[in-house]
C-alpha cells in the first residue's frame, strides 16, 4: 500500500524547492481534475512506496481562490496518510495560520520550519520543542535551499503516516466552542470522529462549499443558525471573522512562548531594497533597465548567436567546433565572393541564352555582390575571359578549415544516399521532417536564455514587484498588475504565458489576460517579423519594435473595449499580493524552471509541429497533375488548391495569393510554421543560395511592402497556435469562452490588417473606394467602443466560479 | 482612526477594522490583516502600498487600503493608559 503525503504551505514558503529536493526528477505534472491548477506529484527519493503530492500554495483553507478549493478538496476527500506542512521560519505568525487549520483535519501533520539558516543568521530563536508541544504535532527544522534536514522531515512524515492523528490543541472562546459543540452534535455526529471538528468549524463559518456538500436538513440548519447568531452577537463580529481572529490570537500566544526575535520592527534588507526598487521615482527606470538587460541578452546578443548556431550549424551545413577555423574560412570565403558571383552570373546568363558557358565566348553579363540583407553592394561586368579565370578558382569548403562538425541534414543525407533511399522518402525526411523541426528547435537556445532570466526574476522576488509597479498602468485598461507577468512570459512563449495567468485571483481579470496575452509577439512570431523585415523592408530597424507596439496597442485597445462590454463590466479586482523577501535563488532551481518551460516547448515542437510539417510537405508535394495523383510541382499541389480556395478571404488585406493563405493556416498549427511554410513554398528549388535571401527575393515578388505588413499584423494578432489555444481552453475551462477568445482575436486581427492595408493604399494613391469606406467604418466603430461612456455595473459579480472536484 | 492610505511611511499602526465585501475581507484576513494586528507602510507608489503585516510584505491597492482602518500604535497606548 502506497503512503501518500501531501505537501502544504503558503506561497513563497519554499514548497516547490522542498518538493524538488524530495522527489528529484521523479515527478509527474498534470492538472487537478476539472480545474486548471497545476498538479504535481512525485515519488520520495529512496522510498518507492511513498508518493508526495505538491498542493498549490495557499494561505488558508477558505473557499475564496481556486488554489484553496483544490487543496482543500484533496485534503478532505482523498485524505492523504500525512500532511507535511512547510512554514517559513522568518514569518511564523502568518504561516501558522494555515497550520492551525491543517491540524483540525484529523490527519497526522508534521511541521517543517523552513529557512532556519536565515532565522539563525538574523539571530532569532525558535524553540522547536515548545512549538511542537503547543501545536500537538512533530516539528522539524529544515532549509530547503541548503538541503538541510529535508530527508529527516520526510522520514518524520512517513513515520507520522502510520501513527496517531493530530489533535488540534487550540480552542476558541467559550461561546464559539459552545456553538461548535452543538453543530458537531446536530450535523456531523455520524462522521468519523477525527473529521467532525473541521466540518463543524466550517459550518460555523457558513462555508458555502461545505454546506453544499453536506446538504443539511432545513430544521438542522435553522437550529445551528441560532447558535451562530448568538456567538456573533456576543462577540460583535461575523462568524468567519471571529474564527480568523481567534486563530491569530492563539498563534500570538504560541509565538510568545517559543519564538524570540532579535530586532523586531526594524527594516529588513528586503525592505531596504524595496525602498529603492519600488520607489516612486526609481521604480519605472529600474524596471525598464531590467527589461532592457533581459531583452538585450536574450534577444539581441547571446540569443541571436545561439539561434544562428542552431539554425545554420546543427540544422544547416555544419559548424566549426568552438569556432576553430571559422575566421580562416571566412577570409577564404570573402576572397572567393567575387569569383563566385562572376561564375554564377555567367553560367546563369549562358543558360538563359541556351549556350554552354565553356563555349560562350561572346557572352557578356553583370555580376552582383549582395550584402547580408540582399542589397546590391557592387556590380561587376563579366566577360568570357573573366569567367574562365574565376571558374578556375575553387570554392572554399568550410569542412577543410579547422575542426568541422557537419550538420544533422548533411549526416542524414549521406546516410540516406548510402542505403539508396527512394526520392520521396528522402524528400519527406530532409525537406519535411528535419527542415521543419530544425527551424523550430533552432529557437530553443534563445528561448532557454529568456526562460533563464524569467526563472531568475521569479525566484529572486523581483517578478512580484513588477506586478506591483505595473498595477497602476494595467488598471487603466481593465487588467491587474499581475497581468504583466503572463504578458512578459508571453513574449517568450504564449503557452506558459497563458498558464501564468493563474496567479490572478479574479475571474474577469484572468479571462481578459488570457484573451490578450497572445497579442504580444511570442518567440515563435519573431522569425515572421524577421522574415518580413528582411525580405520587404531591407531589415529596417523599426519593423520589430512596431510589432511589439502593435501587440501592446492591441492589448490596450482590447482591454478598454472589452472592459465596457457586459461580459467584463465592473472594476478589476482589488489588488493584493504577497511580496516574497528578496533572496538569491539556487542555480539548480533556476535551471530546473528554465528546463521545464523549455522542455514543454520542445515537446510541442516534437509532436504538433512535426505532424504539421509532414502534412505541409505532403500536401505541397503531392497533387493531381495530368489526370493522376502523385508527386507534382508546387503549383499543382493539394496545398495550392486549398490555398487558392481560401485566398479570396485575404484579398482585401492585400495578400490574396495561395502562399500567404496557406502560411497563415499552417501558422495556426504553430506560428513558426509561417516561416517554415514560406521556406518550403518559396525556397527549396535553389540550394546554391546561402540562406534567407533566396526566399526574400521570391517574397518580394509576391508581396508589396504594405501587403507584407498587413500580413505581419494579421499573423501577429490572429488566433495563436493550437498549443496556445489548448492552453486558453484549459485556463478558461469553458468551450464557450475559448471560442469567444479565438473569434475575437481573429476578427480583431482581420479588422486591423484591413484598416492598415486599405488606408495605406488610399494614402499612397492606390486605394479603392469601397475598401476605404469600410476601413473608416471599422475605425469609427473602434473609436466608439473606446470612448463610449463606461457604465459601471451596480451588482458586481466578482465571485470566482469554482467547479468543486469532490 | 484613519484609513491606511493616510498612514505615515515607516510608522507602526494598529488595525482597527477591515470593511468591504465579505470575500475581499476574508481574503485580507487570511493574509493577516486582522483587527488588533500591527501594520507598517513600507513604501507607496501611485497610490498602491507595500505594507508589513505579520512579518510579511504585502502589496495592496489604494482602494483596498482605504477599507482598512488603522490607528497609530502610540496613540492607542495612551488611550488604554
Amino acid at each position: 500500500m502506497d503512503i501518500k503525503i501531501a505537501l502544504a504551505g503558503n506561497p513563497n514558503s519554499g514548497k516547490t524547492t522542498l518538493f524538488n529536493a524530495l522527489t528529484g526528477s521523479n515527478q509527474f505534472v498534470g492538472n487537478w481534475p476539472g480545474v486548471t491548477v497545476e498538479k504535481k506529484e512525485g515519488k520520495l527519493k529512496k522510498h518507492d512506496n511513498v508518493v508526495i503530492m505538491d498542493l498549490p500554495g495557499i494561505y488558508s483553507l477558505s473557499p475564496y481562490t481556486l488554489e484553496e478549493v483544490v487543496a482543500r478538496n484533496y485534503l478532505i476527500s482523498e485524505r492523504p496518510n500525512a500532511i507535511l506542512n512547510i512554514i517559513d521560519g522568518t514569518n511564523l505568525e502568518r504561516n501558522l495560520y494555515l497550520t492551525t487549520q491543517l491540524t483540525e483535519l484529523g490527519i497526522p501533520v508534521v511541521v517543517a520550519v523552513n529557512m532556519m539558516d536565515v532565522v539563525k543568521k538574523n539571530g532569532d530563536k525558535i524553540n522547536v520543542g515548545e512549538l511542537s508541544r503547543q501545536l500537538g504535532c512533530k516539528v522539524v527544522e529544515i532549509s530547503a535551499l541548503k538541503g538541510m534536514g529535508i530527508m529527516e522531515a520526510a522520514e518524520e512524515a512517513v513515520k507520522a503516516a502510520g501513527g496517531t492523528k493530530t489533535v488540534p490543541q487550540h480552542s476558541f472562546s467559550g461561546v464559539v466552542e459552545h456553538a461548535i459543540a452543538h453543530i458537531e452534535e446536530a450535523a456531523v455526529h455520524n462522521m468519523p470522529l477525527e473529521q467532525q471538528r473541521w466540518y463543524a468549524i466550517k459550518i460555523f463559518e457558513r462555508d458555502e462549499k461545505v454546506l453544499e456538500q453536506l446538504k443539511l436538513d432545513k430544521t438542522v440548519l435553522a437550529h445551528i443558525e441560532g447558535d451562530i447568531r448568538a456567538a456573533e452577537k456576543e462577540l460583535d463580529d461575523d462568524a468567519e471573522s471571529i474564527i480568523t481572529n481567534e486563530r491569530y490570537v492563539y498563534i500570538a500566544s504560541i509565538i510568545k512562548g517559543c519564538c524570540k526575535k532579535k530586532n523586531a520592527g526594524g527594516l529588513s534588507t528586503s525592505d531596504k531594497i524595496d525602498r529603492v526598487v519600488t520607489n516612486r521615482f526609481l521604480a519605472l527606470p529600474i524596471f525598464a533597465v531590467v527589461m532592457f538587460i533581459v531583452y538585450f541578452v536574450s534577444v539581441s546578443t547571446v540569443g541571436t548567436i545561439a539561434t544562428d548556431w542552431a539554425n545554420d550549424g546543427v540544422f544547416g551545413d555544419g559548424w566549426h567546433l568552438f569556432g576553430i577555423g571559422s575566421s580562416a574560412y571566412e577570409e577564404a570565403a570573402e576572397e572567393y565572393a567575387v569569383p563566385g558571383a562572376v561564375t554564377e552570373a555567367f553560367e546563369a546568363a549562358a543558360e538563359e541564352a541556351g549556350l554552354d558557358p565553356e563555349d560562350a565566348a561572346d557572352l557578356e553579363t553583370t555580376a552582383y555582390l549582395y550584402d547580408d540583407d540582399g542589397n546590391v553592394e557592387e556590380e561587376i561586368p563579366v566577360t568570357y575571359d573573366t569567367y574562365l579565370e574565376a571558374a578556375g578558382q575553387e570554392e572554399p569548403d568550410p569542412a577543410d578549415f579547422g575542426v568541422w562538425v557537419p550538420g544533422i541534414p548533411v549526416f542524414v543525407e549521406k546516410g540516406l544516399d548510402a542505403v539508396n533511399c527512394a526520392s520521396w522518402l528522402k524528400g519527406l525526411i530532409l525537406d519535411g521532417i528535419i527542415a521543419g523541426v530544425g527551424a523550430v528547435l533552432g529557437f530553443v537556445p534563445q528561448m532557454l536564455v529568456l526562460f533563464l532570466f524569467l526563472a531568475f526574476l521569479e525566484s529572486c522576488g523581483y517578478m512580484a514587484r513588477i506586478a506591483f509597479v505595473m498595477d497602476r498602468i494595467f488598471r487603466k485598461f481593465g487588467l491587474s498588475g499581475k497581468s504583466f507577468i503572463p504578458m512578459l512570459i508571453g513574449t517568450g512563449c504564449g503557452v506558459p504565458g497563458i498558464m501564468a495567468s493563474r496567479t490572478i485571483e479574479n475571474d474577469r481579470d484572468r479571462k481578459m489576460t488570457i484573451m490578450t496575452t497572445t497579442f504580444i509577439p511570442c518567440g515563435a512570431k519573431l522569425p515572421i517579423i524577421a522574415l518580413i523585415a528582411g525580405a520587404l523592408f531591407g531589415g529596417a530597424w523599426w519593423v520589430a519594435p512596431s510589432a511589439y507596439f502593435i501587440g501592446i496597442a492591441a492589448i490596450v485597445i482590447s482591454g478598454i473595449m472589452l472592459k465596457k462590454t457586459k461580459m467584463f463590466a465592473g472594476d478589476p479586482a482589488p489588488f493584493v499580493m504577497e511580496l516574497p523577501a528578496y533572496h538569491w535563488p539556487t542555480v539548480g532551481n533556476v535551471l530546473r524552471s528554465m528546463w521545464e518551460r523549455g522542455w514543454s516547448f520542445i515537446k510541442k515542437a516534437g509532436t504538433i509541429i512535426l505532424l504539421a510539417t509532414i502534412l505541409v510537405w505532403f500536401t505541397s508535394s503531392f497533387g493531381w497533375a495530368d489526370g493522376k495523383f502523385g508527386m507534382v510541382e508546387m503549383n499543382d499541389s493539394i496545398l495550392a488548391a486549398v490555398g487558392n480556395a481560401v485566398a479570396w478571404i485575404f484579398a482585401p488585406l492585400g495578400w490574396g495569393h495561395w502562399q500567404g493563405a496557406v502560411a497563415t493556416v499552417t501558422g495556426l498549427i504553430a506560428k513558426e510554421n509561417v516561416v517554415g511554410t514560406f521556406g518550403v513554398l518559396f525556397g527549396g528549388f535553389d540550394e546554391v543560395a546561402e540562406n534567407g535571401w533566396q526566399i526574400w527575393s521570391n517574397m518580394r515578388a509576391a508581396f508589396t511592402p504594405l501587403a507584407a505588413y498587413s500580413f505581419l499584423i494579421f499573423n501577429l494578432l490572429c488566433a495563436p497556435c493550437f498549443a496556445a489555444i489548448g492552453a486558453i481552453k484549459r485556463e478558461m475551462n469553458s468551450a464557450k469562452w475559448t471560442w469567444f477568445a479565438i473569434g475575437y482575436q481573429c476578427l480583431f486581427a482581420y479588422g486591423i490588417a484591413f484598416v492598415v492595408y486599405q488606408l495605406g493604399m488610399l494614402f499612397t494613391g492606390g486605394g479603392n473606394v469601397i475598401g476605404a469606406v469600410i476601413a473608416f467604418v471599422i475605425v469609427a466603430f473602434i473609436l466608439f467602443m473606446l470612448f463610449r461612456p463606461y457604465k459601471e455595473s451596480n451588482t458586481l459579480n466578482t465571485k470566482i466560479k469554482i467547479k468543486a472536484g469532490a | 482612526m484613519m484609513p491606511l492610505t493616510l498612514a505615515v511611511i515607516g510608522e507602526e499602526n494598529m488595525i482597527r477594522k477591515v470593511s468591504g465585501k465579505p470575500e475581499v475581507r476574508a481574503h485580507l484576513e487570511n493574509l493577516g490583516f486582522v483587527p488588533g494586528g500591527s501594520i507598517t507602510v513600507v513604501s507607496t507608489m501611485g497610490g498602491n502600498l507595500i505594507v508589513n503585516v505579520k512579518d510579511s510584505r504585502v502589496a495592496i491597492s489604494r482602494e483596498m487600503a482605504g477599507k482598512i482602518m488603522v490607528q497609530a500604535s502610540t496613540e492607542n497606548q495612551e488611550e488604554t493608559v
